[in-house]
């Protein structure tokens, strides 16, 4: 097919590329290309001023001059798909990095999908991931949208993949993973440990990592999404979707933002950040078809949760875990703060009356304990009245019962993961609070799957 | 304005006709401290290299539909509007030399002891796109440091991004060097083919040539490289310096070395960076640092990776801290790109526990995936019982020893004596065998 030209480049900054159009058929979101010196340049059409457009490149733009001519390579980035998509790694256009491609005919837009009021589908099931921590603080549920939020070095990314581990291993289900804005390194492994455990058969990657440009991570989770909307919609699946992490999206499209010079709100963040982030929280919803149920990590920069972005992530959410560094400090993993993570499944209908009652009565315990820490480091343990003394050693052990073995990190702590049912950690929390274990040495809780083996 | 293209016309048809100047040339017309804009040049390339006659040398940072903005690299007489600017039709790049080892380089590739530019050399990209995701393999060799902290419970591999972090004068560029000295021994016992590089961001030159004497006063010169840029280098040259030294680190890798790169330190780039970002009128955001200051550490730090071919990049970055606060804006991103941190306090340095490491807020990703078989059951067992130690230490400092439980009053006394064990001097670094020798003692009998 020949391409006609379109227009003509007449400036260049790092992220920026100005066209001056011939005509008018350009659109917003359209992909355009030139070839210069063996070199294949694409951008994407992000606004458009009577004949000037300005488009965002896909890659660096080192050696590329003014003057040159631009031809239209499609309408709006397309996306291939087929039965075939599972087992493979993508990058952010949809191109394969890894695996064979197949022929195939089907290709849609990534950004058309919409769903109407009618098509969205709300069903009440269990799902349980077998940690402790989150089955009893923060109970998920089929097609629910669970965040991870975390700082830096909180154990954000340990914690998604210890899920994918249990809940993808246990139910066989299909998933996609969408990596965005976090590390090659764990992308790889991530790849690498799917393929040795022969799991990668039902899971497709889409990779769009930190050391990309901004328009590479900004683009990842649309073309993840069209794989698992495919996987909803035309093979009527029930759909396990992995982000890690959602908050690098809104980042790129800060750093896009920036670059064409249109006014931030706090923080740096652009204009449009909380309709960016509704137009692809609100594709994640299940449907009559098949369900979606998303994990979502939410990195908290500069540890701060009040911060915009996350904050309007978190709207969209049915469930939170929050990890904490004051716990990671502890050596205590999942770093998880009890106060602020719980989930819309907390309520005695869904998850039944003694399940909510025991997490009443844990938070309770906690919420006790923390306050004793500040009186303690005053007047220490001897002055403390019996029933506080009782309330302080029974909730440092729940304290050290919500620390898990991971699978996923038996190489660092040397002991071998556990997954724990719902049944067991409800019968422990409720032993602990009712003095069982109040012989037992504290340090004896710490790392163990359930009690009453 | 009419006339003013007309001069230009005029004066490129007479250009053309005596055959000068055989690239673009163009004129000053807005100097804003080492940021300028031409007009004229109309086909230079993003990143060309551009010189302005007799007065120094650019890169091109942006190109607009009637002028060219220039970032400053050097510059030996002050710009004036009006001066000439000629294209060169080359990008602006580094440069490589195989004898560029045990010298002090800049980012021209002048050997800064002598002043000399080197005799045999390759031109290099100052950045390369980033390695992709499928030519990395698992990160799984140890990076030995020495030092007993690191190596037993917080291990580095070779391929590993792993931060050191702390307040000022707390020894981080110490453990640096303790590093790069100890490669010598790995080179000289194991035969480990590693080449370090210590890249300096803004540093005063005082504090390079102490460096670069202790490095050759403990034999580390005839594998390392420094390269630098000063306190008084232009900010344009600053930004670029750790992509320049990470560059040359990706030619060495490809040859299937392992290389070890200091970067001393990254808090001060983000500061030069945030200043040329500002001066080029870019929207500002947190603490008025632009929105890809998250992309500039990323990309950067992204380079350190175990390679295909067997090579690798271990990367050792520097951020100073205010205050002992690693939670400020800066330090969080880093945090949030290497695979670990090790974060050295100044409570532990006056308490006279040096290396200063806090046990309790250092991590590594990695683990013990990048330990030997020996050490890294011994490593998960100590750090398990040290960090057991300091948390219940704080509880229960106030408690009256005499009532504690047998279990706990000896938790307490083992935890004291790691403490000590874990202190070591500067330069004295310990091998694999002779960790496990101290340490030993503290294994659980079973």
């Amino acid at each position: 097919m020949m391409k006609k030209s379109v227009g003509r480049i007449i400036g260049i900054s790092e992220l920026n590329v100005k066209i001056l159009l011939y005509n008018q058929d350009v659109k917003i979101r359209d992909v355009l290309s030139c070839e210069f010196e063996d070199h294949l340049y694409q951008f994407e059409v992000v606004e458009v001023h009577s004949n000037i457009a300005q488009a965002i490149p896909f890659k660096r733009v080192t050696g590329l001059k003014k003057g040159i001519d631009v031809n239209l390579e499609q309408s709006g980035l397309q996306m291939e798909y087929s039965k075939q998509i599972l087992g493979k790694v993508y990058d952010p256009y949809g191109n394969l990095i890894e695996g064979k491609k197949e022929k195939s005919k089907k290709t849609r837009n990534v950004y058309d999908r919409k769903l109407s009021l009618e098509e969205i589908s709300i069903k009440n099931e269990p799902l349980w991931t077998g940690i402790k921590a989150l089955d009893f603080f923060a109970p998920l549920q089929k097609g629910y949208k669970m965040g991870l939020l975390g700082g830096a070095g909180v154990g954000k990314t340990v914690l998604i993949k210890e899920i994918i581990n249990n809940v993808y291993k246990k139910f066989k289900s299909n998933a996609i993973f969408v990596g965005v804005g976090e590390r090659s390194r764990e992308g790889k492994e991530l790849i690498d440990e799917m393929k040795e455990d022969d799991l990668l058969e039902k899971m497709s990657m889409v990779f769009g990592q930190m050391g990309e440009s901004p328009c590479e991570r900004s683009k990842a989770i649309y073309s993840g999404l069209t794989l698992a909307e495919y996987l909803r919609d035309e093979e009527k699946q029930d759909v396990l979707v992995f982000i890690d992490n959602i908050y690098r999206f809104v980042q790129a499209k800060s750093e896009i933002s920036t670059e064409l010079k249109r006014i931030p709100i706090e923080n740096g963040y652009p204009t449009t950040m909380a309709s960016d982030i509704s137009e692809i929280e609100e594709r994640i919803n299940s449907t009559d078809k098949g369900s979606i149920t998303s994990f979502q990590a939410i990195y908290i920069p500069a540890d701060d949760i009040t911060d915009e972005a996350v904050q309007s992530i978190s709207t969209h959410l049915d469930g939170q875990i929050v990890l904490d560094r004051k716990v990671a400090e502890k050596g205590l993993y999942p770093a998880i703060n009890v106060f602020k993570s719980t989930s819309k499944a907390i309520d005695p209908e869904k998850v039944g009356d003694l399940h909510y009652n025991l997490v009443q009565e844990t938070l309770r315990y906690l919420a006790r304990y923390e306050e004793l820490e500040e009186i303690i480091a005053v007047l220490g343990i001897d002055e403390l009245s019996e029933e506080d003394k009782m309330i302080f050693y029974r909730s440092r052990k729940l304290r050290n019962y919500f620390t898990q073995p991971m699978f996923v990190s038996e190489n660092f702590t040397g002991i071998k993961g556990e997954m724990v049912d719902i049944k067991d950690t409800l019968q422990d929390v409720s032993d602990i609070l009712n003095g069982k274990y109040d012989e037992v040495d504290e340090g004896k809780l710490l790392y163990r799957g359930k009690l009453n083996v | 304005m009419g006339t003013h293209i007309e001069d230009l016309v005029n004066k490129k048809i007479e250009q053309i006709k005596n055959k000068e100047n055989v690239f673009d040339s163009g004129k000053v017309i807005r100097v804003k401290d080492y940021i300028i804009e031409v007009s004229g040049l109309e086909n230079v390339r993003f990143f060309e290299k551009v010189t302005i006659w007799e007065k120094g040398m650019g890169y091109v940072n942006q190109i607009n539909e009637n002028s060219v903005i220039v970032a400053i690299v050097k510059q030996y007489e002050p710009i004036e509007v009006g001066d000439i600017v000629n294209a060169s039709g080359e990008q602006f790049r580094a440069i490589f030399a195989k004898e560029a080892i045990g010298r002090i380089v800049d980012l021209f590739g002048v050997d800064l002891l002598t002043g000399r530019a080197f005799e045999k050399f390759e031109y290099i990209n100052i950045e390369n796109p980033t390695t992709p995701i499928m030519d990395r393999t698992q990160v799984k060799r140890p990076m030995l440091t020495g030092i007993a902290g690191i190596d037993l419970i917080y291990p580095i591999g070779k391929g590993q991004r792993q931060l050191i972090i702390g307040d000022k004068r707390t020894g981080k560029t110490q453990i640096c060097l303790d590093t790069i000295v100890n490669q010598g021994k790995e080179r000289k016992e194991k035969g480990e083919d590693i080449i370090c590089i210590y890249i300096a961001v803004g540093k005063t030159k005082k504090e390079i040539k102490t460096i670069y004497n202790e490095l050759l006063k403990r034999n580390a010169l005839s594998y390392t490289t420094l390269v630098v840029a000063t306190n008084d280098d232009k900010p344009p040259v600053a930004s670029l310096i750790p992509y320049v030294g990470l560059s040359i680190a990706e030619e060495y890798m490809k040859k299937k070395k392992d290389v070890l790169v200091v970067i001393d330190d990254l808090k001060k780039h983000a500061d030069i960076y945030r200043e040329i970002s500002l001066i080029s009128n870019k929207t500002p955001g947190r603490e008025a640092y632009p929105a890809d200051i998250f992309y500039l550490h990323s990309r950067l730090l992204e380079k350190g990776c175990q390679y295909k071919n067997g090579g690798s990049i271990t990367i050792l970055p520097i951020v100073e801290t205010k205050g002992g606060d690693i939670t400020d804006y800066i330090s969080t991103n880093i945090i949030s790109i290497t695979d670990g941190q090790i974060v050295l306090s100044e409570k532990e340095f006056s308490r006279g526990n040096k290396p200063a490491i806090n046990y309790g807020i250092s991590v590594s990703r990695l683990g013990g995936a990048v330990q030997e078989e020996k050490v890294k059951k011994l490593g998960a067992e100590i750090r398990r019982k040290f960090l057991s130690y300091l948390e219940t230490k704080e509880v229960y400092e106030l408690a009256n020893v005499d009532e504690m439980s047998e279990d706990l009053r000896k938790k307490m006394k083992e935890g004291k004596k790691i403490q000590e064990c874990l202190r070591q001097s500067k330069f004295s670094p310990l091998t694999n065998e002779e960790i496990i020798e101290k340490f030993e003692q503290f294994r659980e009998e079973t």
